[in-house]
C-alpha cells in the first residue's frame, strides 16, 4: 500500500474542518461595518481594550481595509528575536513535519505545534485566553471576526520581505486590503473528482455545466458522493442553477437547490461524506465525488498498491464551462495578539512565504501556496503534481475569473435559511 | 439500663453508617464532576444566546435568565417538521435492531449459560472478544467487507447472486450494523442473569411434571426477564444517539438518525449549537423514560423477592 504521511483517520477531520472554515461570520451585511460596545470585548477575554469593535466584511467587488485599533498595535521594526519557543496553532495535518526542524534551524528556536480539527473549537480556546500561541491559521472568511475580536495583531511588513513572492491577487486581498493582519497560506478550488475508469470524462468536462454530472441518471449504479458540508454542497446546487452568490441566494433559489439535491437521493443513491474524495476515489468507494483541489493533489498517495492512480481526474466547473460558477478559497497565516514571541512569529511567517519552504510544505500538505514561482508548468514539470491532475492546480488568474465565487461571510439570516434547507436535504425531504 | 444499651448500639450503628457513606464519596464526586456539571453546561448552552462577533453559543449560567426558545424550535420541528421524520425513523431502527438482538442474543446467552458443559471459559472468551476491538474499527471492517468488490459480494457471487451495492443507503444494512455493533452488550448481562438461575428451580419444575418447554416458559423466561431488560437498556440508550453507524454504512439521507442531526447542529456550524444542546436534552428525556421503566421494574422485582 502506498503510504502517505497524512494517511490516518484524522486526515478526514482535517478536511472536515477545511469545509467549515469559511462561513461563520454573518453578523454584518457585506461591506458594512457595525460598532458594538467595548464592554462586549471585555467579555471576550480582552479586558484592556477600549476601542469600539467593527466587523468589516469585504467582497471582491467591495474590498475592505480592516480597522487598525489603538489598543492593538503592530510591533516596531528592527527588534531582536525572542528566545522562544515559538508556539504554532494550526489545523491537523496542515504543516509538513519536515518543515518544523527546518524552521527551528532557520529561526534558532524550538517550535511547539498544537493542532485543531475545527476552527470553532480553536477560536473558543483562543477567546477564553486559556491558551498561549504565537501563530494561528484562520480561513480568509474568519478574518473580519478575528480582527474585530482582537485575537490577531497587525503585521509589520518590515519583517516580511517574502510577501513579495505572493500572487498580487492575494497580496492585497479583498478581506484584508494591504495584508494588514494576514498573509496567505494556501489556495484551493471546490470542484469534481472522478475516476475515468468509472465515469466518462466527457460527462464532466464535455458539457457546459459540469455540476450536472451529479444528476446524470447514467451513474445510478456507481457510487456518487457530495461533501457533508452545507455551504459547499448547497453552493454547488446553486451554481448549477446559475446562481452566483451563495451569500445572496434568495429563498426561491435555495428551495430549488434543495429540491434538486433531494432528487439525488433516489436518482443516484447520493451519499454525503467528508473523506469520499481524497480516500474514497482511490479506494473505489466513489466513482465521482465533490472535491477540494488540495485533497485531490494528495489522492494518488491513497491508492492501493495494485491500483492505478492515473485514473484520477479533477475539474473546477468554473474552468470547464462558459458561465457556470465554482468556488475558490484561501487560508491565511496570522500572529496572535497575545503572542509572547511576536518577532519570532513574524520570522516564521516570512519563512513559510519563502518559495523553497512553501514548496517543501506543499509536497506533504497537498494544498498549494500562492507563490509566483510555483505555477502550473513548474509544478507539473517538476512532478509535484501529476499531469493528469494539473487541473487541480489553482492559477492566480482564477481569483479574478468572473466565474469564480469566493466564500463570503453569511448573515445570520442567510445561514439560518441554508441550514434549514440542509436539514431537509439531509433528512430526505 | 436497657435504654442505655440501646443508645450505645444506635451510636455504633451510626458510626458505621458514616463510614459506609464515605465509601460513596468517590462515586458522588465522579458524578458531580463528570455528569452534573457537564449536564448543567448543556442546559446553559441550550438556554443561552449567541455571541455577536464570533456567532457561537454563549452559555447562560444564571437560571433566571434562561431563554427556552431553542426548545421551541426543536419541538416545532419534532412535531410536524423534518426532525419528526428523523425521530420516527430512529425509533424504527432502534426497535428493529433491539428485537433482532433479542432474537439472536437470547439463544446464544441461553446456550452458553445452560447448555455448554465443556470449555465454558472458551465460550465466555468468545462472547467477550468483540469488546477487545473498538466499535469504530469493527464498523470500518464492515465497510470493506460490504464494498462493491468486497468479500460479501464475492461470497454471494459463488451462489450465483448478482453483485449488490450494500453501502448505497439501505435501512436494513444500518439496522444490521446496529445489531452487529451492540449485540455483545446485550448478550453479556443476559448471560449473567441466566447463569444465576438456580438449576434446582428448573429441576423442581420438571419434577413437578413440567415439560422442558413449560419449564422454560414458566421458570427460565420469567427469571431472565431482568437480564433481557438490562441488556435492552444497555444497547438502546447508545443506539438512540448513534450517528457513526449510519454515517459509515450508508451516508445517505435515507438512513439519517437523530444522532446525525445533533452532529449537524453542533459540527456543521456554530450558530445552531443551542438547538443541538436542546435536541440532546430532549433525546435524554426520552431515553430517561425507558430508564425509569427499567428501574421501576427492578424495584418491583426486588420488593417481591424480599416478600
Amino acid at each position: 500500500m502506498a503510504f502517505h504521511p497524512r494517511q490516518n483517520y484524522h486526515a478526514s477531520s482535517k478536511s472536515q474542518g477545511m469545509s467549515r472554515r469559511d462561513f461563520i461570520t454573518r453578523a454584518a451585511a457585506m461591506g458594512l461595518a457595525f460598532p458594538t460596545l467595548s464592554a462586549f470585548l471585555a467579555a471576550c477575554g480582552d479586558g484592556g481594550a477600549t476601542d469600539a469593535v467593527q466587523v468589516v466584511i469585504g467582497s471582491p467587488a467591495n474590498p475592505v481595509t480592516q480597522p487598525l485599533l489603538d489598543s492593538n498595535q503592530m510591533i516596531s521594526s528592527g527588534l531582536p528575536a525572542e528566545a522562544g519557543p515559538l508556539r504554532i496553532y494550526n489545523w491537523a495535518d496542515y504543516l509538513n513535519p519536515e518543515t518544523i526542524p527546518l524552521a527551528e534551524e532557520a529561526l534558532g528556536t524550538s517550535i511547539e505545534l498544537t493542532t485543531f480539527f475545527n476552527e470553532e473549537e480553536a477560536l473558543q480556546k483562543l477567546i477564553s485566553g486559556e491558551v498561549n500561541f504565537d501563530v494561528f491559521f484562520p480561513v480568509a472568511g474568519s478574518i473580519p471576526k478575528v480582527v474585530a475580536g482582537q485575537l490577531i495583531q497587525p503585521l509589520n511588513h518590515e519583517y516580511l520581505p517574502n510577501l513579495s513572492n505572493i500572487w498580487p491577487q492575494l497580496a492585497d486581498p479583498f478581506y484584508d486590503k494591504g495584508s494588514q493582519y494576514t498573509v496567505p497560506y494556501t489556495v484551493y478550488s471546490t470542484g469534481i473528482a472522478w475516476r475515468n475508469d468509472m465515469v466518462d470524462d466527457a460527462d464532466v468536462t464535455g458539457i457546459d455545466n459540469a455540476w450536472d454530472v451529479f444528476w446524470n441518471p447514467k451513474y445510478a449504479d456507481i457510487p456518487v458522493g457530495l461533501y457533508d458540508d452545507f455551504r459547499e454542497t448547497l453552493g454547488a446546487a446553486l451554481y448549477r442553477n446559475g446562481v452566483t452568490e451563495v451569500h445572496n441566494a434568495t429563498q426561491a433559489e435555495i428551495d430549488q437547490a434543495t429540491a434538486d439535491l433531494i432528487e439525488l437521493i433516489d436518482l443516484t443513491d447520493i451519499k454525503y461524506t467528508i473523506d469520499g474524495a481524497y480516500a474514497g476515489i482511490p479506494e473505489g468507494r466513489f466513482g465521482v465525488h465533490m472535491a477540494w483541489s488540495g485533497d485531490m493533489v494528495s489522492a494518488p498517495y491513497y491508492f492501493p498498491e495494485d491500483g492505478d492512480p492515473s485514473v484520477t481526474r479533477y475539474a473546477w466547473p468554473a474552468q470547464t464551462g462558459s458561465s457556470v460558477h465554482g468556488q475558490i478559497s484561501s487560508d491565511t497565516m496570522t500572529v496572535l495578539k497575545g503572542s509572547e514571541n511576536p518577532v519570532l512569529a513574524h520570522q516564521f511567517l516570512n519563512f513559510m512565504l519563502d518559495e523553497d519552504q512553501a514548496l517543501t510544505n506543499f509536497g506533504w500538505v497537498g494544498y498549494q501556496p500562492p507563490q509566483k514561482g510555483l505555477d502550473v508548468d513548474y509544478l507539473v514539470a517538476d512532478e509535484w503534481v501529476p499531469e493528469y491532475l494539473s487541473s487541480a492546480i489553482v492559477r492566480p488568474e482564477d481569483f479574478s475569473d468572473p466565474r469564480a465565487s469566493v466564500p463570503i461571510a453569511l448573515t445570520a439570516d442567510q445561514e439560518a435559511k441554508l441550514l434549514d434547507a440542509w436539514t431537509k436535504v439531509q433528512s430526505g425531504g | 439500663m436497657a435504654s442505655n444499651l440501646q443508645s450505645a448500639e444506635t451510636e455504633a450503628v451510626g458510626q458505621k453508617t458514616w463510614i459506609w457513606q464515605a465509601f460513596a464519596m468517590p462515586g458522588v464526586v465522579w458524578l458531580i464532576v463528570l455528569f452534573v456539571v457537564p449536564f448543567y453546561a448543556v442546559i446553559s448552552v441550550a438556554m443561552g444566546d449567541i455571541d455577536p462577533i464570533f456567532l457561537k453559543p454563549q452559555p447562560e449560567w444564571n437560571p433566571l435568565a434562561w431563554d427556552p426558545s431553542a426548545f421551541g424550535a426543536v419541538f416545532g420541528d419534532l412535531f410536524g417538521g423534518q426532525l419528526g421524520k428523523i425521530a420516527v425513523r430512529t425509533m424504527g431502527y432502534v426497535a428493529s435492531a433491539s428485537l433482532l438482538c433479542v432474537a439472536i442474543g437470547y439463544p446464544v446467552a441461553y446456550f452458553v449459560a445452560r447448555r455448554v458443559e465443556k470449555h465454558k471459559a472458551l465460550w465466555l472468551l468468545a462472547l467477550l472478544a468483540p469488546f477487545w476491538i473498538n466499535y469504530l474499527m469493527r464498523m470500518l471492517a464492515w465497510v470493506n467487507l460490504l464494498s462493491p468488490d468486497g468479500w460479501v459480494n464475492k461470497a454471494i457471487a459463488l451462489f450465483g447472486f448478482p453483485e449488490q451495492n450494500w453501502l448505497s443507503g439501505r435501512a436494513i444494512v444500518v439496522i444490521l450494523g446496529l445489531v452487529y455493533g451492540y449485540i455483545p452488550y446485550f448478550i453479556l448481562p443476559l448471560y449473567a442473569a441466566l447463569d444465576r438461575i438456580d438449576t434446582q428451580v428448573i429441576e423442581a419444575a420438571k419434577d413437578l411434571g413440567a415439560s422442558p418447554r413449560q419449564a422454560f416458559l414458566r421458570v427460565t423466561a420469567p427469571m431472565s426477564k431482568q437480564g433481557v431488560l438490562a441488556g435492552l437498556v444497555i444497547i438502546m440508550l447508545p443506539m438512540f444517539g448513534d450517528y457513526y453507524t449510519p454515517n459509515l454504512l450508508s451516508g445517505s439521507p435515507r438512513t439519517r438518525m437523530i444522532g446525525n442531526q445533533i452532529d449537524q447542529f453542533i459540527n456543521q456550524t456554530t450558530s445552531q449549537g443551542g438547538q443541538g444542546a436542546a435536541l440532546t436534552l430532549v433525546l435524554m428525556a426520552f431515553v430517561a423514560i425507558l430508564m425509569v421503566y427499567y428501574l421501576i421494574n427492578i424495584s418491583r422485582v426486588t420488593q417481591k423477592a424480599r416478600e
